[in-house]
């Protein structure tokens, strides 16, 4: 597979004393779909930053399509072009008095014309249910529409990988299960998505691969079932098992990701004994 | 508001004593004290509200560049006139067309209004009250007089301020900001000043948030309590806001950055034509009050 982004024993401080980052190695191809853990601190924002182009590496090297990127302006413009990045909090990032001219920020500093910037911020309105929403100020809006704002931000961008910087964390359940619904439309658009989380549960039902960051290093970057079979590894970083990978462990079956599987797998056993 | 309407009780009768007779004086007097007492109450005491009450105008939807025009051009003329029945007039016009045709409740408009009317009252309390004796005094107080020169600039002063406050109001009540900027931007005001205004009224929502935030937090904690707590909490507070300020200012460049930002805001603007009703309601209005403002200069 061809991988859009690499970083390359990249580190990054924000002072002289102690690195937030140190030495990552880590490649995103297309259409990934990654779940990023660590407890607070752990260097996850600074890497989101990095992989944006908001912050330069100190020492390392960011490679888009096997490119080099520089520490111009310019370059850093291009990782941003390909790799998106929606903030924690919605109000870091939300900007204009409408929801249409907020979303249009991206497009128009990407440089394109006025009629396609607009088609683009329609389209990504009308794909986020945000369009009866068009003329309202972002700042009046609730939690989740705000958050959906600040995806659509990103999405009418058209980037290949987005970075979602704790996009639950401050959702209520619906909004939750709406935030995934969305998630799984970009992932049929064939867009890259990488999400910090502390919901283990979530990271357990979504991904393909686990990054764990522990005090500023990367240390651990596998399939969902290695990460939380790695009991030494969990404890270090503190994190916790998913319940569903920790019932199908205590019923000695293989672990299943999603409850519909695990109820699926269930009906089947009862009938078999039956 | 209680002092509030005391203070136009006051003015009203100072302004009008010894022009008209008693009776009708008083009546002047109930009116205003009792259109107050109805609809002033419910004071915000907070910027905020203008904004949202402009998104939610009916009047928003029209084109924006014609509304600034038409305040600018009825502020001039406002000012211009000589004799207070004209800019009076325009205030009850304006004040009519942004609550009824803008849907605006008249609570919300007048406790608007009473921030800028407390200013307005008391100059007019200073113009029309004199220090001294005069021979051609209307009312004398001790050393406070009243001369009907006195009141005839006091009622010009007031009837303009109010006029003017009206226009603005229409304006700013029925356009939101980003609106009224992206006018300035094709009158090409220098883009600093524009760039600095978006950043100016975006920001100013969050640091209202944080700091509503932050007084909530203080307040549970009791740190109101007691003249000399709250005043050592206040500027706690205070502190507090510039130091998150300053963190903040930081992470809202960074997301600037993300999204591309090379020095310069740029946002798709709507694009909301000149309707012909709005060019007949602006013709008319204006016209009406050019011809009132040169018949009483006359």
């Amino acid at each position: 597979m061809q991988e859009i982004l690499q970083l390359e024993q990249v580190c990054y401080s924000y002072d002289e004393h102690t690195d937030a980052l140190t030495d990552c190695t880590v490649g995103i191809g297309a259409g990934e779909r990654i779940a990023v853990l660590g407890s607070n601190g752990a260097g996850k924002s600074t890497f989101f930053l990095l992989a944006n182009g908001v912050l330069t590496p100190k020492r390392g090297k960011i490679l888009l399509d096997g490119q080099p990127v520089g520490a111009s302006g310019k370059e850093r413009n291009r990782l941003r072009r390909s790799v998106g990045l929606v903030f924690q909090e919605p109000d870091v990032q939300i900007l204009a008095g409408t929801v249409r001219q907020e979303i249009s920020f991206g497009p128009m500093n990407l440089g394109l014309s006025k009629q396609e910037a607009a088609e683009r911020v329609d389209r990504t309105m009308e794909q986020l249910d945000l369009t009866e929403y068009r003329n309202r100020a972002p700042q009046y809006l609730s939690g989740g529409e705000k958050k959906r704002v600040t995806l659509a931000d990103v999405l009418a961008m058209q980037p290949r990988i987005m970075l979602l910087d704790e996009p639950t964390a401050s959702l209520d359940p619906a909004n939750t299960r709406l935030l995934e619904q969305t998630l799984g439309q970009l992932e049929r658009q064939g867009i890259a998505l990488v999400i910090s989380t502390h919901d283990v549960e979530f990271a357990w039902r979504w991904a393909k691969r686990i990054l764990v960051f522990h005090e500023g290093h990367l240390v651990c970057d596998a399939a969902p079932e290695q990460v939380f079979a790695d009991a030494e590894l969990l404890a270090r970083c503190g994190l916790r098992r998913p319940m569903l990978c920790e019932v199908c462990e205590i019923l000695n079956m293989e672990p299943r990701r999603t409850m519909e599987e695990f109820r699926a797998a269930c009906q089947q056993a009862t009938e078999e004994i039956k | 508001m209680y002092l509030t309407v005391i203070l136009t009780v006051f003015v009203l009768w100072s302004l009008f004593t010894g022009l008209c007779p008693t009776p009708l004086l008083a009546v002047i007097c109930l009116a205003g004290a009792g259109f107050l007492l109805l609809f002033g109450h419910h004071s915000h005491g907070s910027i905020l509200p203008i904004d949202r009450y402009a998104q939610q105008s009916h009047l928003a939807a029209y084109n924006p560049a014609g509304k600034a025009a038409l305040s600018v051009i009825l502020l001039v003329l406002c000012l211009c006139s000589r004799h207070p029945l004209p800019p009076f007039l325009l205030f009850l016009t304006l004040s009519c067309v942004t609550v009824l045709i803008g849907g605006l409740h008249l609570h919300e408009y007048f406790s608007l209004l009473s921030l800028p009317a407390v200013f307005v009252l008391l100059s007019g309390l200073a113009l029309v009250w004199d220090a001294g004796t005069s021979a051609d005094a209307v009312v004398s107080f001790g050393w406070f007089v009243i001369t009907e020169a006195g009141q005839r600039t006091a009622r010009l002063v007031i009837a303009r301020a109010l006029g003017a406050v009206s226009c603005l109001f229409f304006l700013s009540l029925s356009t939101p900001m980003p609106e009224i900027l992206s006018v300035l931007r094709r009158l090409h005001v220098p883009k600093v000043v524009i760039e600095l205004a978006v950043l100016i009224y975006r920001y100013l929502f969050v640091l209202l948030s944080v700091y509503g935030n932050m007084n909530h937090a203080a307040a549970s904690r009791l740190g109101y309590d007691g003249v000399r707590r709250s005043i050592r909490t206040t500027g706690q507070v205070y502190g507090n806001l510039l130091a998150s300020s300053l963190r903040r200012a930081g992470a809202y460049l960074d997301a600037m950055e993300s999204r591309c930002y090379d020095g310069e805001i740029r946002f798709l603007e709507e694009h909301k034509p000149l309707c012909p009703m709005q060019v007949l309601f602006s013709v008319l209005i204006t016209g009406a009050m050019a011809a009132s403002v040169a018949l009483t200069a006359a």
